[in-house]
């Protein structure tokens, strides 16, 4: 009985010993600053990626926000002009998407759909309105590049430096930018981490980018009362007007 | 360090180029009496501000520019009231035609052709008339070939004209029409404005000049009156329907503008009537140009947002 006892304790410690050691190995992101501000001079930031994962593995760093629909105009030729032929509805398309990675491509899994990147990301979207079918491959291509133009699309291959730690773990760091145009909103950072082209562990932290101070105020007042904020707009316009007219006033040659 | 953020449009920019963008228009508002929503909101789109913020902000600039401009003129006595009332009111009539116009080429599905080619016709006929006839003027050659050139024959058009009843006198234009000339013509320049999505006072410039023979010093005072009550409506119902007035934004562009107004509206008494149409033209022409071209060639991108001009 007393051996039996025995044996079962040495499993209890074994495992614990091993839950202990697991997360040591297991991998890791971070996000520096996890909470981003649009102050009244916000221009754009820097935001810093630090992780860490098994030696010997690949690093895929997903930054994405929500899925929105959006639509948009399609150009085309009318009469040998270039000119707006109608409306096309794209679903599914993220608000914001990088992927960066440690590798110089974005690393691919075997025998299965690889879950991130611009190819991926293309296979989600469903894009109706005024196309063939054969077109919707080409407009999903040209909506990548739209969005890529904004710097609110981003493919950053190599972007994460990787470097060996003391405790035997790999880790990587990075640095991407947010435009001054990312919308705020609750962003996901995904970690992948891949071995010999699979999926060894996964991990997400989040990001937050919200309207602060002055810019808050004015997006509320524009939005929550909209008939005020109308003729308040309008109202300074008139004066600045008159007051500019008054300025000039003593100057003016007649 | 000087790029502030604009909360509507979503993006952040430099103060020191929308100043100067807001003075070089609105020295343009103050010269010729055109609102410079045809030159401003293509800037701006292209400074990367979303279409729609930048229309709408730009009606709320323009009420600045254009209070300055009237003020100014007005202090100079180049307002007609009258005739900018008349004119206004066949504006809002004009405009809420153009509006339902548009939604049922929207829903035929060819709206943007009908736009674009209006507006380069009318940037076109507009901008070579007005440039060929000032030309002649300054060169002091014999114009009747220019006014050959016109769609309405004068003689025709003055008969037509003393004919219609509610003749009135307009003073300060020191012309005398029906009361239903400058409505029938503002209700027309409505019309278009709401196809092309603009002010419309380039187009309402040359028809006070040349339909309603207007001095043309009296014509951009009026014109500016006229702006000031469109832009207004404008501002607010897209601040209410839309939320696409960034206040920021304005705010820049119309210090800047308000400025640059004053200084064209004193600039626009020195230069004689030939050389500011002749000026206008130009810029027309120049506008009708650039339209042109992006409608030639091959765009980078063939697909874009919703929204503005």
């Amino acid at each position: 009985m007393p051996m039996r006892k025995f044996a079962g304790l040495s499993l209890w410690v074994a495992a614990a010993l091993l839950m202990l050691a697991t997360p040591a190995w297991s991998a890791k992101i971070q996000v520096h600053p996890d909470r981003v501000e649009i102050g009244a001079f916000f221009q754009g930031t820097e935001v810093s990626l630090e992780g860490q994962m098994p030696l010997g593995c690949e690093a895929v760093v997903e930054v994405c926000g929500a899925e929105v629909n959006e639509t948009l105009l399609r150009k085309g030729r009318r009469a040998g002009l270039w000119m707006t032929v109608g409306e096309l509805e794209v679903q599914h398309a993220p608000n914001f998407y990088l992927v960066l990675s440690t590798t110089p491509r974005i690393p691919e899994l075997n025998g299965q759909d690889t879950p991130w990147g611009f190819p991926a990301l293309r296979s989600r979207l469903k894009i109706r309105g005024v196309l063939a079918d054969q077109e919707k491959d080409h407009f999903s291509l040209e909506f990548l590049k739209l969005k890529e133009s904004e710097g609110l699309y981003g493919n950053l291959p190599g972007a994460l430096k990787v470097r060996n730690s003391p405790e035997g773990q790999a880790v990587f760091q990075g640095v991407f930018r947010l435009p001054a145009k990312v919308p705020p909103a609750h962003y996901q950072v995904r970690l992948s981490v891949v071995k010999d082209g699979h999926i060894v562990e996964q991990k997400s932290g989040t990001m937050e980018v919200r309207l602060a101070g002055f810019p808050a105020l004015l997006t509320a007042l524009a939005y929550e009362h909209g008939a005020l904020y109308g003729i308040m707009a309008v109202a300074i316009a008139i004066a600045t007007g008159f007051l500019m007219g008054f300025l000039f006033k003593g100057k003016a040659g007649h | 360090m000087w790029n502030l953020y604009l909360p509507v449009a979503g993006n952040s920019i430099n103060i020191l180029l929308l100043f100067g963008l807001g003075a070089g228009v609105g020295f343009l508002s103050g010269l010729f009496g055109v609102g410079g929503g045809f030159l401003m909101t293509p800037l701006l789109i292209m400074a990367g501000i979303p279409s729609t913020v930048a229309a709408a902000s730009d009606s709320n600039q323009i009420v600045a520019a254009s209070t300055s401009g009237t003020y100014a003129h007005y202090r100079m006595g180049n307002v007609d009231f009258k005739m900018g009332f008349l004119l206004l009111v066949g504006g809002v009539a004009g405009g809420t035609l153009g509006v339902q116009i548009i939604r049922v080429l929207r829903t035929l599905g060819n709206a943007d052709f009908v736009i674009k080619i209006t507006y380069v016709l009318m940037l076109g006929v507009v901008g070579f008339y007005m440039f060929l006839e000032s030309l002649q003027n300054l060169w002091k050659k014999d114009v009747v070939e220019a006014k050959r050139a016109e769609p309405r024959k004068p003689s025709t058009y003055a008969c037509l004209i003393q004919a219609l009843p509610w003749q009135m006198k307009f003073d300060k234009s020191g012309v005398t029409f029906s009361a239903l000339v400058p409505l029938f013509l503002g209700t027309l320049v409505g019309i278009l404005a709401a196809i092309m999505g603009v002010g419309g006072g380039f187009i309402m410039v040359p028809v006070m000049v040349y339909m309603l023979r207007m001095p043309m010093h009296v014509v951009v005072g009026t014109s500016l009156f006229q702006i000031l009550f469109t832009c207004i409506n404008v501002t607010v119902m897209q601040a209410i329907s839309n939320h696409t007035v960034d206040l920021v934004l304005a705010l820049i562009l119309l210090v800047g503008s308000t400025l640059g107004a004053q200084v064209g509206a004193k600039l626009s008494k020195r230069l004689k009537a030939d050389q500011l149409k002749i000026l206008l033209a130009s810029i027309v022409l120049v506008v009708m140009g650039q339209i042109l071209v992006s409608l030639i060639l091959t765009p980078n991108l063939l697909l874009g947002y919703k929204g503005g001009h």
